[in-house]
């Protein structure tokens, strides 16, 4: 018996090689990654289901009804990753899904499945590119976040961080009345466009001051900020009537400016929050900001 | 909701016992690398054949028979070994008086031919019941049994009656 002791000791003696674990858990994400078709067919079948039965049975309806989480039915979800990591190649993209059976929920479903399915192709494009050629670096990383969840809205923000030597990040907020199941875009928000100019103006003068009062160490491509105006090439003047934008939990607008858009990169991707005062009197309704 | 139970349950069987699932795959392959696709195969597979798992109790012996085939696949197609049955193998081992008399037993495991080398592991050193190195082999009870008592002739191993069985 002792020999088998002393065999079981050489046998369990073989070094576990360092990157065992990491070995182990990409197979694991791997693995479940694979069958995330089969679960959202799954997910879409039992929604089906559920429409179904609500259609068919008034009493059904009336039950769900009482329900209290029927409200937070909408939630976002991951719907596919996309993985790859090769060398100096690498791309990770989660693309959202939003449960919703609104026209404009599904529209959003299928732009962000497409866009996300787009990246990726794109990317292992420029990677076959690159490898043919002299080779190099490429990464691609988009997700989302969820800016804003409440039992009124939701605001989710798409980014792409593009790194072929330095980096780009896009960010694409699209904000979500749960309750109604529409998309909130910057325009239905106001009466008219005299949000553009007002917006414009504050956030201007959000960068001029900024830039003073740090003594030019924040930058921004605005005029009146202490920077030499010679310098100022291509300065901002004037939001986009669909910029970028999210609500906050507290019903506040906040436009949102791409990295390199108002701003040299080290600024990364730029926020302002716009009081909510400055636009009372604009908006359409004060269902949304407050 | 059951399906997720289960895939819990195998991840945290996988993450508690990987080292385990390494030293079996390197019992067969006898290199780091091929035995480190193996475990990785091998949960990969398995995660996508989750849902043909029974119940909880057989996730060990399931998991093992993965990993033991996987294994013997990854060997196949690289040509290290030739798969032999019982009988060719009689024939080809050489008699167990001489040859294995003088060996170091340091490599005596590895010098038992594969067929011999796996039911020791399974039994004894992954604790596993003889039933279950049935169902992971593919054989039956008496095949596993007295490839045992071989195996362990072959290594002059003396156990009693209730140990072997």
């Amino acid at each position: 018996m002792d020999k088998l002791k002393k065999l079981e000791e050489k046998y369990r003696n073989v070094p576990i090689p360092e990157n065992l674990d990491a070995v182990v858990e990409a197979s694991l994400k791997k693995g479940r990654k694979k069958r995330a078709p089969k679960w959202v067919l799954g997910a879409t079948a039992a929604a089906a289901l559920f429409t179904a039965s609500l259609n068919m049975s008034p009493a059904m309806a009336k039950t769900l009804g009482e329900v209290p989480v029927l409200g937070s039915v909408i939630e976002v979800l991951t719907f596919v990753q996309y993985e790859t990591d090769k060398d100096n190649y690498s791309a990770a993209i989660d693309v959202p899904q939003i449960t919703g059976e609104s026209d404009e929920i599904r529209a959003l479903n299928e732009k962000y499945a497409t866009e996300g399915k787009a990246l990726y192709e794109q990317f292992q494009q420029d990677m076959k590119g690159m490898e043919q050629a002299d080779g190099g670096h490429l990464g691609v990383d988009s997700g989302y976040i969820v800016a804003t969840d409440t039992e009124q809205l939701l605001s989710i923000g798409r980014y792409v961080v593009e790194t072929v030597g330095s980096s780009s990040t896009v960010m694409q907020y699209d904000t979500i009345d749960k309750q109604k199941e529409i998309i909130l875009t910057l325009p239905s928000l106001f009466k008219d466009e005299r949000y553009i100019s007002v917006i414009s103006d504050y956030v201007i003068g959000k960068m001029q001051e900024e830039m003073l009062a740090t003594n030019q160490e924040k930058i921004y491509w605005v005029k009146g900020g202490g920077m030499p105006d010679e310098e100022v090439i291509d300065a901002f003047t004037s939001i986009r009537p669909d910029q970028n934008f999210y609500i906050t939990e507290d019903h506040k607008l906040v436009i949102v400016f791409d990295k390199y858009e108002v701003a040299p990169g080290y600024m990364g991707v730029v926020e302002f929050e716009i009081p909510t005062e400055l636009i009372k009197d604009l908006r359409m309704s004060d269902e949304y900001l407050k | 909701m059951k399906h997720q139970h289960v895939e819990q349950v195998f991840v945290t069987f996988i993450r508690a016992n990987k080292e385990r699932f390494y030293l079996l795959a390197y019992s067969y392959t006898k290199n780091e690398q091929d035995a480190l696709d193996t475990v990785q195969d091998s949960i990969q597979k398995a995660l996508q054949s989750l849902h043909t798992l029974q119940n909880e109790e057989q996730l060990k012996s399931w998991f093992y028979k993965i990993v033991v085939r996987t294994a013997i696949d990854f060997l196949r197609k690289n040509k290290r070994i030739q798969v032999m049955d019982d009988e060719q193998l009689g024939f080809l081992s050489p008699p167990q008086n001489d040859t294995y008399e003088n060996m170091d037993l340091e490599d005596a495991l590895d010098t038992l031919p594969p067929a011999y080398r796996e039911v020791i592991v399974l039994r004894y050193f992954e604790d596993l019941k003889i039933e279950d190195v049935a169902h992971i082999l593919d054989a039956n009870v008496n095949t596993v049994k007295s490839r045992i008592y071989k195996a362990l002739k072959l290594l002059k191993i003396q156990l009693t009656k209730e140990e072997l069985s």
